[in-house]
């Protein structure tokens, strides 16, 4: 794996925004990356592929094990929400999409996973689409990515759609967020092509009518893909409706997911598999061996709250408002780090499939929302 | 295996309009600009949304069409008050007309979700 640069398109903000990627900058600084590239070998691809595989059915068995074991203590979830996560999973109630961040090591050839972003992954517009027409603006036809998002996500929305509740799925996100906005559409888009009837609507302005959730025209939300956490939900005026709802909305991602996108799941993970080459050690107090490590809050977002440790010497903080719920310490690993920055991979799954992966890259070694998108191609 | 790159990519709903719902309104006027009324209901009155419209109506195209585009827009601009179609920006009347099922849904609660986001700028993880 190595980083290459290229000469510039000067037109490339307006080439972005005609196939509708709205955010390329933030604050006047690029989130996008169009003149630098990491090119990556065929058997990285094979690694991160199967490295993705392996630990999906990993999480689906640590599933099993909290579900089965009631360790629900562990990860704050409010009591009223366990049957609904133990009928969801014991319903197989479906889940369209996650992503694994990793750091990889090239020199060791060592990729382990940082963590599961399981329930709100967002950066699937770019990696899927603005991605691909880098791809196809800079380089031959014959040049391959590690991108088959698109496909597979049509190709999963088709297999899901004997499985939805009722005739329309809503598609739900927060307001005033283009990025949460894109990503959202972006999956509608998918849903759409494979056939389905589709209705956007914000969750502010989802409705309760005593009896079921229901949209801004008065129809009942029996399905519902939302772009919105599960953790926030439940702790939201709401959220107790949720189990009292008469239709039984499916949500997805289901509630079952909650699991896998706490940063509890990683001590769990570390106990069912221990010294498993894609993990990395973790633990739910700081044990007294453990030199250089992370400290995450079980519940942040976009590396917020995140504290690093070298010789038990803080080395590194973000700001942010997490952590009540308590913390996990994760062992530090070493990340790719060029001159422009340290980069981590992300691995799509969808459907269950390995099936794309994106590039973040942060001027410290922690990923945060400010965190550059930098694309990809694969060399043969 | 996945690890290859799409061999083709079409998006039926999400156009350039998208990219620049999230953009400040523009103030120019445009005369020859055309005009849009909204109602939220079949038999309900319809308000005229021209101002607010402006910035998507002028950039539409593809195949989202104009309730897509208003809902991106509406993203961005709504006014407060009020929730969603429901909002300051469209006369009350434009709202439920006569249909007993949409006014039942203006009555339901809303507001339910989505407060957590008020201090978060994205729900991405």
């Amino acid at each position: 794996m190595k980083i290459n640069t290229l000469r510039i398109d000067p037109n490339w903000q307006n080439r972005l925004e005609e196939i509708g990627f709205g955010y390329h900058t933030l604050g006047g600084v690029p989130f996008w990356v169009d003149d630098r590239y990491y090119e990556i070998t065929s058997r990285e691809a094979d690694l991160i592929y199967k490295a993705t595989a392996e630990l999906w059915d990993m999480c689906l068995q640590a599933v099993e094990y909290v579900i089965k074991n009631k360790q629900y203590a562990s990860f704050h979830i409010p009591a009223y929400m366990y049957h609904h996560i133990e009928n969801s999973w014991e319903n197989d109630d479906p889940s369209i999409y996650g992503r694994f961040d990793f750091a990889y090591d090239v020199e060791r050839g060592e990729l382990k996973m940082l963590e599961f972003n399981a329930d709100t992954p967002t950066s699937l517009f770019e990696t899927g689409i603005v991605q691909w027409y880098w791809k196809k603006h800079y380089f031959s036809e014959g040049t391959d990515q590690f991108n088959s998002i698109h496909e597979q996500l049509i190709a999963s929305w088709t297999q899901l759609k004997p499985y939805l509740k009722g005739e329309i799925l809503h598609f739900a996100c927060v307001k005033e967020s283009l990025e949460d906005l894109t990503n959202l559409e972006y999956l509608r888009d998918t849903a759409i092509q494979a056939g389905l009837a589709t209705k956007l609507i914000y969750v502010d302005d989802i409705g309760w009518n005593g009896h079921s959730f229901l949209d801004l025209e008065g129809e009942p939300i029996q399905s519902v893909f939302k772009l919105y956490p599960w953790e926030w939900m439940v702790r939201e005026d709401f959220g107790v409706h949720i189990v009292n709802d008469a239709l039984r909305a499916q949500w997805i991602e289901p509630s079952w997911k909650m699991l896998l996108s706490n940063k509890a799941i990683l001590p769990i993970l570390w106990e069912l598999f221990p010294n498993h080459p894609h993990l990395l050690a973790a633990y739910f107090e700081e044990p007294d061996f453990l030199k250089h490590f992370v400290k995450k809050p079980i519940l942040s977002r976009e590396g917020a709250n995140v504290e690093m440790y070298y010789d038990k010497q803080m080395i590194y903080a973000t700001e942010g408002e997490y952590g009540e719920e308590g913390y996990i310490y994760q062992e530090l690993a070493t990340l790719h780090r060029e001159d422009s920055g340290f980069s981590i991979i992300g691995s799509w799954l969808i459907g269950q499939e390995p099936c794309g992966i994106s590039f973040r890259e942060s001027d410290m070694p922690i990923t945060t929302d400010k965190s550059r998108f930098i694309p990809h191609i694969i060399k043969y | 295996m996945r690890k290859k790159a799409s061999k083709n990519i079409q998006l039926v709903l999400i156009t350039s309009v998208l990219a620049s719902c999230g953009q400040p309104a523009q103030q120019a006027k445009d005369t020859d600009k055309q005009r849009v009324f909204m109602r939220a209901d079949s038999t309900a009155a319809y308000t005229e949304v021209t101002d607010n419209y402006n910035n998507s109506s002028n950039r539409s195209g593809g195949s989202g069409g104009m309730g897509t585009s208003l809902l991106w827009f509406m993203a961005f601009r709504h006014m407060g008050g009020v929730l969603g179609y429901a909002n300051n920006s469209i006369h009350p009347s434009s709202v439920s007309g006569t249909n007993a099922r949409k006014a039942d849904a203006y009555k339901a609660q809303r507001g339910g979700f989505g407060n957590t986001a008020n201090s978060n700028s994205s729900v991405g993880a």
